[in-house]
């Protein structure tokens, strides 16, 4: 169980993206947060793993602090938490295979992993994960060369290398094309019911009602909303997303829904 | 802040403004020394060594010497005189002793036509004394005015001996001794920029990263690591080439090691500030996502930075060799060896113009080839 209990983040040049945000997840949930861009989902979604150091507030896994683990224990934490994110965060340059396998750096020999040493416990590892994503034979290109939705998938395989309990997935379909993004997601629904714990910020609202087993709301760093996913009726929507933002998102709601 | 002005105080700063301008223009042209006709009318002093830039000494045959030669008493009646055949390369000379200080004619007579001929005296010491080189016309004919020197008296019956060498060029063209020393100095240039640029890539490279603000820029104390490798590429970047390369020739003597130090030190410099540079233009996506899977500091570096920066660091380093090719040719001028060390040499000692064209012309070949070769790699790698 992941205990959020007053986050609050203020960014040095003053910004307050979080707020006094408290929530719990429990093991086993496809928690999804939603917001507008810039009311605090990715860094919420970095605070759990201190990606971003929260300025205030606890974060409790279970039992452990994580927002007062040592450098070394954060590591080991890390370990346990995969990441995908919007931009896929590859290293482009490199072959998928490494991009797979640098997932496990937290576990292997570090002097070894500098020399570029793996062993072959950890490529099979990597090769059954990009399996899993069904891009296994593109093992040796060069991430750039494949496309967003295959580069998203190598992203998923990278954060499977980690044995992760939670995954923290951030906007990770609002780069590809809208038709791909149930191909992601599903991976993602699939780790869901083999046990992991998700949470996904998510731009469109079909998707949400799609995959979300809770919801949390973000607007201007604060939790304006906390449920499950049938609750957000139009009265909600337009809370979370402004009056503003009403029409255009109300259109696409009704479009997609 | 202006736009309150009244349009006639905008005038007054407009004309100010251009007044100044013209001043400033003017000024500089003065202290340039700008005299344009000068360029056409002192052309002639240029072109006895823009000629011989123009015809480099690359090739060369082997030569082969005839000589004939002559006794020449000075002062008269201390040796026997010599007789003059009228047939055959043979000398002549219109007196047939002299005193010293006296000047005579001297001829030569059926020798090879169109050659180059060393003429000179062989002493009674067994010294020689130049005379003079001449060339001989079609029919194998030279004259030759010569100034009896004192040196050239007999000593003990033994008169002094005029000498004519005649240089024949046989066999194939081959490499002139000035074009092997310009390679060998070619090389030992590119060399120097190679293992400089090495060397500077060594200490660099790892510096810079500490000079990234993106990597080393956390904490306290990673601030003060940054804030020092950057002040240490600022300062050792004050320094200019030429003046490292005098300095160290001046402590280490002349020479291709003072050259490479100096081209060191700069080199680092400049890859420092780029490399750094490098290194915090890079995408920040990989390196957070290489951190969350757990990584330290290190394997972030090594597996979300370098693969992004190598193509920019080895474009870096290959244009810098290239640069440093350049350089070297400079800094060999003030001491630094190579093929600037040897072009300096050439063009000071005056009678080098020829070889220091083929320098010249070496460089321009070297340059460009290089040139051509950073542009090819830097091409590939983008």
């Amino acid at each position: 169980m992941l205990r959020i209990e007053n986050l609050t983040k203020i960014y040095p040049n003053g910004t307050r993206a979080l707020h006094d945000v408290s929530f719990e997840v429990q093991d086993g949930e496809f928690l999804v947060v939603i917001g507008l861009s810039g009311s605090g989902k990715s860094t919420l979604l970095r605070c759990i793993n201190r990606l971003i150091e929260p300025t205030s507030g606890k974060i409790f896994w279970d039992d452990i602090d994580i927002t007062a683990a040592s450098p070394a224990e954060l590591r080991h934490i890390r370990r346990h938490i995969g990441m995908v994110f919007q931009q896929f965060n590859l290293v482009k340059r490199s072959s998928v295979m490494t991009n797979v396998l640098s997932g496990r750096l937290g576990y292997a020999n570090p002097w070894l992993s500098l020399l570029g040493i793996w062993p072959a416990a950890d490529k099979e590892m990597a090769l059954k994960a990009l399996e899993r994503v069904g891009i296994a034979d593109k093992a040796q290109s060069r991430a750039d060369a494949l496309s967003g939705g295959q580069q998203q998938r190598v992203g998923i395989a990278r954060a499977l290398m980690q044995d992760p309990k939670i995954i923290l997935a951030d906007e990770p379909v609002a780069s590809l094309d809208p038709v791909l993004s149930h191909s992601i997601l599903q991976y993602l629904e699939q780790l869901n019911k083999d046990g992991l714990t998700v949470i996904c910020s998510l731009h469109f609202l079909d998707l949400v009602h799609r995959y979300a087993t809770r919801v949390i709301a973000l607007k201007d760093g604060v939790k304006v909303f906390e449920g499950l996913p049938k609750e957000i009726d139009r009265a909600k929507f337009k809370e979370i997303y402004g009056e503003e933002a009403q029409e255009v998102r109300a259109a696409s709601f009704e479009a997609e829904a | 802040m202006k736009k309150n002005l009244a349009p006639i105080a905008r005038l007054f700063w407009n004309a100010l403004g251009i007044a100044i301008l013209v001043f400033l223009f003017g000024a500089s042209y003065r202290v340039t020394q700008i005299d344009f006709p000068r360029l056409v009318r002192d052309a002639y002093k240029a072109r006895d060594f823009v000629m011989a830039f123009l015809s480099p000494d690359v090739v060369t045959r082997d030569v082969e010497t005839t000589v004939i030669e002559m006794n020449f008493p000075v002062p008269c009646g201390s040796a026997p005189e010599a007789e003059m055949p009228d047939s055959g390369p043979r000398l002549v000379t219109n007196v047939p002793c002299a005193e010293a200080r006296q000047t005579f004619i001297l001829e030569g007579f059926d020798l090879l036509p169109n050659s180059e001929v060393n003429v000179s005296w062989l002493l009674p010491t067994g010294g020689t004394l130049r005379i003079g080189r001449v060339t001989t016309d079609e029919d194998g004919h030279f004259l030759i005015e010569v100034e009896v020197r004192p040196i050239t008296a007999a000593q003990d019956g033994v008169p002094s001996r005029i000498t004519a060498e005649t240089l024949v060029p046989v066999g194939p063209l081959k490499p002139s001794q000035a074009l092997l020393d310009v390679m060998r100095e070619m090389f030992v240039t590119i060399f120097m920029a190679l293992l400089s640029t090495t060397i500077a890539t060594i200490i660099a490279a790892p510096l810079s990263f500490l000079a990234a603000s993106n990597i080393t820029k956390r904490g306290v104390l990673g601030t003060a690591v940054y804030y020092i490798a950057r002040s240490f590429f600022n300062f050792i970047r004050s320094f200019e080439p030429l003046v490292m390369a005098s300095v160290f020739a001046f402590w280490l003597g002349y020479g291709p090691f003072a050259g490479s130090l100096a081209l060191t030190v700069v080199t680092t410099a400049s890859l420092g500030k780029l490399f750094s540079e490098a290194v915090e233009s890079i995408d920040s996506g990989p390196i957070e996502a290489i951190q969350a899977t757990g990584a330290n500091r290190l394997q972030t570096v090594l597996y979300a930075v370098v693969p992004q920066i190598v193509p920019d660091f080895i474009s870096f380093i290959v244009y810098h060799w290239d640069i440093n090719v350049r350089i070297s040719t400079i800094i060999g001028f003030v001491g630094g060896g190579g093929i600037g060390y040897y072009l300096n040499e050439q063009i000071n000692s005056m009678v080098g113009y020829h070889r220091a064209g083929t320098a010249i012309w070496a460089i321009i070949i070297v340059v460009w080839a290089l040139d051509f070769l950073s542009a090819e790699v830097r091409k590939r790698l983008t």
